[in-house]
């Protein structure tokens, strides 16, 4: 990257302006064209153009950067131009199921397999300004909502207002849904400190501006009356202190709130580099076990920068990625067991700390097929401080099926050291989309 | 009453961010900005709109378009685009529907006055009679790569010359005399690759991707088989097997790629079938010497006629 450019990102993303031109969408009007008289081939050239096969495409892939989503993803919103579904919903579902045989110092070993995602999801454009969409999965006996959202972009060309249940605009890894991650787990970093999905019911304003000609800057604020982490799903609420959030009516510090600052541009000819900030502030919350609250009205902030790098090929065939982010959890961060009693509210006491984490990866694929990659996390969290690493390998057989295997080893203070190998397989049935910002 | 206050802000902020900003008009006399998918049309864009025209492609020449990565400089130049130029069929659905999404210009958006889709009124091959995943990486419309059949020059040029006089009625005149002009090489050209192209009839080859389907049809070409098992779909060792035994029943001697293509499993079927592979540019630029559509088509009949052996009338 030259210094100039290094300089406008850097200003960006300092103070960026707010884009508001717009432009205007007249109706366009094709006139039928005439066969050339004086053609030196044989057979039709030309029909009307009211009779051509060619339409253009209306909705389609998603904007994806570097470090983004892959799978499924050219036909994430739509595909009105591979069937025909211009205003019906598009319907997809995900499954995504898992074999693993672990190892762990000290806890169980020993192989298992299970379905760990059932989703079913539909999208569609329901009117010139507003795409909608939601994302079901399936919860043990249950159907839980993960996003019910739309996307309203009538307030100009580059804002867009989202409003409903979505996962936060958080670095580039927590708004993507777990089937979608480049290996099995989001990184160990994110899970502690943000959760394992992060989904909140509220409103977000998105916005970008261009800076010269090869750099991009958007922006994001949100806020939500809902933010609550999933925990991690083995996590036992009767000895394990989980957060909530003010429930029923609220006044402005019982809501959380997020923001984001990113800017992209191009290194060279054939890369991309991408850096962003992100926060996620919880003014007011509360802490308990299943026999009652430990404590309540703490705050915490969570914040993060991150960094991802993309370099295609000049086919566009292979590519590097790498990419990581850096956070700091502050404010109430947790609740040590102080006591003798792990199920006992009072026997906890709260930690008031500055945390802090991080992940990195890099990942190399060579065709449209084959990519490898290695992930390394490492978090400080109350009491502890863990590491994972996940080295994987995706087989995709088509844009809508995978293989991966993975090798994984963990270690923690407390808990030891442990490994899995793991075998994952994911297929989209219909047309996928998450409504994932860039 | 605080409440209220409060609401009264939000609802305003509502109102003004929904009021519509002023209309980007080019200011007049100032040249039209394009943005190109693919190298090709943006050579005819510029023969067309000459020093009225400013162009940018999005693809490169090497590029494979299923595997275009949109960069932030694509993002930028969309955004202030007075049109954009694709092909169609399909054949950009890899990355252009995103990047119009994300580019927040709804002028180039299809019903936008500068969205130009060049294939429009052009009758595809190929058409899919299903439409099932089991096809492969299909095309709906039908096979998109009709940039590399000899008349969609011209199909091309009348579609640019066309969207760009809705965009600036006021060079009309100038569009269409630098139009006329271009048909006029063109003329030349064809009558030259027609020349070429009419000792291929009956030829057989084999082809990694269905590329160069258009060609082998204005030519009488018979296409053995694909690597590809289908579209899409990276060949097996089974397919592959299959694909050598065609070639050697039907005594196909000469294997088409295009530089994306895998060329490791190319050489693989080569080998076994001593077979000629001939590599032939699939979008202009990707080769040295073709910066045109022109001379991209100049090369690609040169070599296919250097590699069955038959006569090239020198260029007039």
């Amino acid at each position: 990257m030259n210094r100039t450019r290094a300089i406008r990102l850097a200003a960006a993303l300092t103070l960026a302006p707010l884009a508001l031109a717009q432009n205007d969408n007249p109706a366009a009007g094709k006139d039928a064209v005439s066969p050339p008289a004086n053609l030196v081939f044989p057979g039709p050239l030309t029909v009307p153009a009211d009779q051509a096969a060619g339409q253009p495409n209306s909705q389609g892939t998603t904007f994806v950067t570097p470090g983004m989503p892959t799978l499924g993803r050219r036909v994430s919103s739509g595909q009105v131009t591979r069937f025909t579904n211009d205003f019906n919903p598009a319907f997809s579902f995900i499954v995504d199921g898992q074999a693993q045989l672990s190892e762990a110092e000290n806890g169980a070993d020993g192989a298992d397999a299970f379905l760990r995602v059932f989703e079913l999801g539909a999208n569609a454009w329901v009117d010139p300004n507003a795409w909608a969409y939601f994302t079901a999965v399936a919860e043990d006996e249950g159907i839980g909502i993960e996003e019910a959202a739309v996307h309203y972009t009538g307030f100009g060309n580059k804002n867009v207002l989202r409003a409903g249940r979505f996962f936060v605009d958080f670095g580039k890894q927590m708004q993507t849904h777990v089937h979608d991650l480049r290996t099995l787990e989001r990184p160990l970093v994110l899970r502690e400190y943000l959760g394992t999905e992060l989904g909140g019911d509220g409103l977000q304003w998105d916005s970008w501006t261009t800076l010269g000609d090869a750099t991009v800057v958007r922006w994001s604020l949100g806020a939500f009356a809902s933010l609550s982490p999933e925990g991690e799903e083995d996590a036992d609420p009767a000895n394990t202190p989980f957060a909530s959030v003010v429930e029923g009516t609220k006044r402005a510090d019982d809501f959380s709130y997020t923001a984001r600052l990113t800017g992209f541009t191009e290194v060279g000819e054939r890369g991309t580099l991408q850096l962003g900030t992100s926060a996620r502030l919880v003014p007011s919350y509360e802490l308990g076990l299943d026999a009652g609250s430990i404590a309540g009205d703490l705050s915490n902030t969570v914040w993060g920068v991150d960094v991802t790098y993309g370099w295609v090929g000049e086919t566009g065939i292979d590519s590097w990625t790498f990419g990581g982010e850096m956070l700091f959890n502050t404010g109430d961060v947790g609740a040590e067991l102080t006591g003798v009693n792990d199920t006992d509210p009072a026997d906890y006491t709260v930690v008031d700390d500055s945390l802090t984490g991080y992940f990195a990866y890099g990942d190399y694929a060579w065709d449209r097929f084959n990519a490898v990659g290695a992930q390394f996390s490492s978090a400080e969290v109350v009491g502890d401080e863990r590491s994972e690493l996940e080295v994987y390998y995706t087989r995709m057989f088509s844009e809508f099926h995978r293989l991966r295997f993975v090798v994984g080893a963990s270690d923690s203070d407390v808990d030891g050291s442990g490994s899995k190998f793991a075998i994952q397989y994911t297929t989209i049935l219909g047309a996928h989309g998450h409504g994932v910002n860039w | 009453m605080d409440l209220v206050v409060r609401i009264v802000w939000l609802l305003a902020a509502f109102v003004l961010a929904s009021l519509p900003a002023a209309a980007r008009e080019r200011e007049a006399g100032a040249k039209l900005k394009v943005v190109a998918t693919i190298p090709d049309l943006a050579d005819i864009v510029r023969e067309v709109g000459g020093e009225r025209v400013e162009v940018s492609s999005i693809a490169k020449g090497k590029e494979n378009l299923h595997n275009v990565i949109a960069r932030p400089s694509h993002m930028v130049a969309l955004s202030k685009a007075d049109a954009l130029v694709q092909v169609g069929l399909s054949m950009e659905m890899g990355f252009i529907p995103g990047l119009l999404e994300g580019s927040g210009n709804p002028q180039v958006r299809p019903g936008g006055k500068g969205f130009i889709n060049a294939s429009d009124g052009w009758q595809p091959i190929q058409v899919p009679e299903v439409l099932t995943r089991q096809g492969g990486d299909l095309h709906p419309q039908g096979n998109p790569h009709m940039n590399i059949d000899p008349r969609a020059g011209r199909h091309f040029a009348t579609r640019i010359a066309e969207g760009l006089i809705a965009l600036a009625p006021e060079w009309k005149a100038e569009f269409e005399a630098r139009r006329d002009a271009y048909f006029a090489r063109l003329a030349t050209s064809e009558k030259r690759w027609a020349e070429v192209g009419r000792a291929w009839k009956g030829r057989k080859l084999v082809v990694y991707h269905q590329e160069f389907n258009y060609l082998a049809e204005v030519y009488g070409l018979a296409i053995v088989a694909n690597l590809e098992v289908k579209p899409g779909i990276q060949p097996t060792p089974n397919h592959l097997a299959q694909v050598i035994e065609s070639m050697k029943r039907e005594q196909c001697t000469v294997i088409a790629t295009a530089l994306w293509s895998k060329n490791d499993f190319v050489a693989r079927v080569a080998e076994a079938t001593g077979a000629k592979v001939v590599e032939l540019p699939n979008m202009c630029g990707g080769i040295a010497g073709t910066d045109s559509w022109i001379a991209m088509m100049d090369l690609v009949h040169e070599r296919l006629a250097a590699v069955f052996g038959t006569p090239v009338p020198p260029k007039q």
